[in-house]
């Protein structure tokens, strides 16, 4: 891999260790990957930020990190943590985990990040379609890619960070327009009837696709949050960093094929409700909610009443939020939350005392059950609202 | 008996130790006791074993990408392996080996090589040299 004299004195310690080891992280993976040199990236974003997931060893690292200067020299955004910036949760979980998680969000700032916590921050800033980004959080690297089209690997969050510290990537995998063509073709013979069912298709996919690139046909109706949420799954349950979505017919001759019908939609969906009881927490928000999102539960919700042994959360950033606030009033006067920074899959059900969770993220519902142990009741986001507000 | 193994060099570096050696591939996150270096998850052929001053040889790492920063938090608790062998280099092995700085080898048949066995690792030209009493 080619380095320019500048790298190379980074990657000899000449400007200390955190650059260094940054440096030498990112040369190590070009090299197993077969990159021919760094390039420049507009931002980077950064998981690994709920102490849930990441525990003691990531704070040890990033202390070492900021101890020895490191600082961000792109924009750096992070994912949520495992507490709402409100405080809610704060007081509730237990004062060790709250603690230490503040201190991961608190190192991420010393070291220059923008402490966005959230796992869509594309509806905050959004890159350049084009553009090379080096982003973690599957969900999000997904949507880059496919959505607005710009750059990126499928990163973890230790090579984020990295590439963060240094403002450049390895040009392999994805940076290179070769790699970017899809692999399969994938025609949907079901009917689609929400962004749940979008979810289960994801989920189905991603389970056949495990890393490969698809071409979507049959989806003349999806809309953005339906592909979020196709996208989401789709990197959950598979390593999908990509998808095509074919709207006009193209022919893709040369590749595998796979049919999508009806009755694989709802056997996914069926396998993903594991409880059939009522939940004691309703979830909206994963990944993200959009502004629209918060537009159409307000209207869902407007006039009516969220049921005393039920709670409601919209989780979605501060930033959005603050833009949607007359919106989020009308959720919270109808005894919603809508919580930032945080998610039901990044903080702890269980010490929350949730036994059932209902969500209309088939990400969230494959999750919920492997990390907490909780039941799951999986439906679009209409019914969970009224199953809230009966 | 002395057998000399040629890998690729990932971490630079030499170490020498005896071998703890699976076939099946290791995830850090959930799999390693940070606290202790003990091998923790369930079913796995290591499984009990503590991997501190090892020579750690298995195919490959498998799961999340903070397994990366466990190997840290091992190094610096002093429990991480002396060396890692790997039959086939992941991202979230790699990573950690470079952050933990632990020599690193990868592109051998660890087959070849026994639990208990005293094993040469030399990271920078990425040979490996094992010795194993009659």
């Amino acid at each position: 891999m080619y380095l320019t004299r500048e790298e190379e004195r980074i990657y000899d310690g000449e400007m200390g260790w955190a650059y260094q080891v940054s440096m030498r992280i990112l040369v190590k993976l070009g090299e197993l990957y077969g990159a021919s040199r760094l390039i420049p990236i507009e931002s980077a974003h950064i998981s690994g930020v709920s102490y849930k997931t990441v525990g003691d060893a990531a704070i040890e690292f990033l202390r070492a990190l900021s101890e020895s200067n490191g600082r961000v020299k792109v924009r750096a955004t992070i994912n949520p943590s495992g507490v709402d910036q409100d405080r809610i949760l704060s007081n509730i979980l237990p004062s060790d985990l709250v603690n230490r998680q503040m201190e991961i969000v608190r190192l991420y700032e010393e070291i220059g990040a923008t402490l966005t916590l959230t796992c869509t921050p594309y509806y905050i800033e959004t890159p350049k379609s084009g553009a090379h980004i080096s982003w973690a959080e599957s969900s999000a690297v997904i949507y880059a890619n496919s959505i607005i089209g710009s750059w990126t690997n499928r990163e973890g969050g230790p090579s984020a960070l990295a590439s963060a510290l240094i403002g450049k990537t390895p040009d392999y995998g994805l940076h290179r327009p070769e790699n970017r063509q899809p692999s399969v073709l994938v025609k949907v013979e079901a009917k689609l009837n929400s962004e749940a069912d979008y979810g289960a298709l994801g989920l189905y996919l991603g389970r056949i696709l495990g890393e490969k690139i698809p071409l979507i046909q049959g989806l003349p109706g999806a809309g953005e949050t339906d592909l979020k949420q196709m996208g989401a799954a789709m990197a959950t349950s598979g390593m999908v960093p990509m998808f095509h979505i074919d709207r006009i017919g193209r022919s893709a001759g040369g590749i595998e094929k796979i049919t999508v019908d009806e009755r694989d939609i709802i056997k996914t969906r069926l396998d993903l409700s594991t409880s059939s009881g009522r939940p004691d927490l309703v979830f909206i928000g994963c990944p993200h909610c959009s502004p629209n999102e918060i537009r159409l539960v307000s209207e869902l919700i407007r006039g009516r009443r969220v049921r005393s042994d039920v709670r409601l959360w919209i989780c979605t950033s501060n930033f959005i939020r603050e833009k949607m606030r007359e919106h989020a009033r009308i959720i919270e006067s109808a005894g919603g939350r809508v919580m930032c920074g945080t998610c039901a899959v990044v903080t702890w059900l269980k010490n929350l005392g949730v036994e059932t969770i209902m969500t209309n993220s088939a990400k969230t519902a494959y999750y919920a059950r492997l990390l907490d142990g909780v039941g799951v009741i999986f439906a679009p986001i209409s019914e969970c609202i009224n199953v809230a507000c009966q | 008996m002395e057998i000399t193994l040629k890998g690729r060099p990932i971490v630079a570096g030499h170490a020498t130790g005896r071998a703890l050696v699976s076939s099946k591939p290791l995830t850090f996150l959930g799999g390693v006791d940070p606290k202790s270096g003990v091998i923790v998850e369930v079913g796995h052929d290591l499984y009990g074993k503590c991997i501190k001053d090892s020579i750690l040889c298995f195919p490959h790492g498998h799961g999340s990408t903070v397994g990366s920063f466990i190997l840290y938090a091992l190094a610096k608790s002093g429990l991480a392996p002396k060396a890692i062998i790997n039959l086939i280099a992941d991202p979230v092995v790699v990573v950690g080996a470079v952050i933990a700085n632990i020599p690193m080898v990868d592109g051998i048949d660890i087959t070849k090589i026994a639990n208990g066995d005293i094993v040469e690792v030399d990271g920078e030209r990425g040979v490996v040299r094992v010795y194993r009493g009659s």
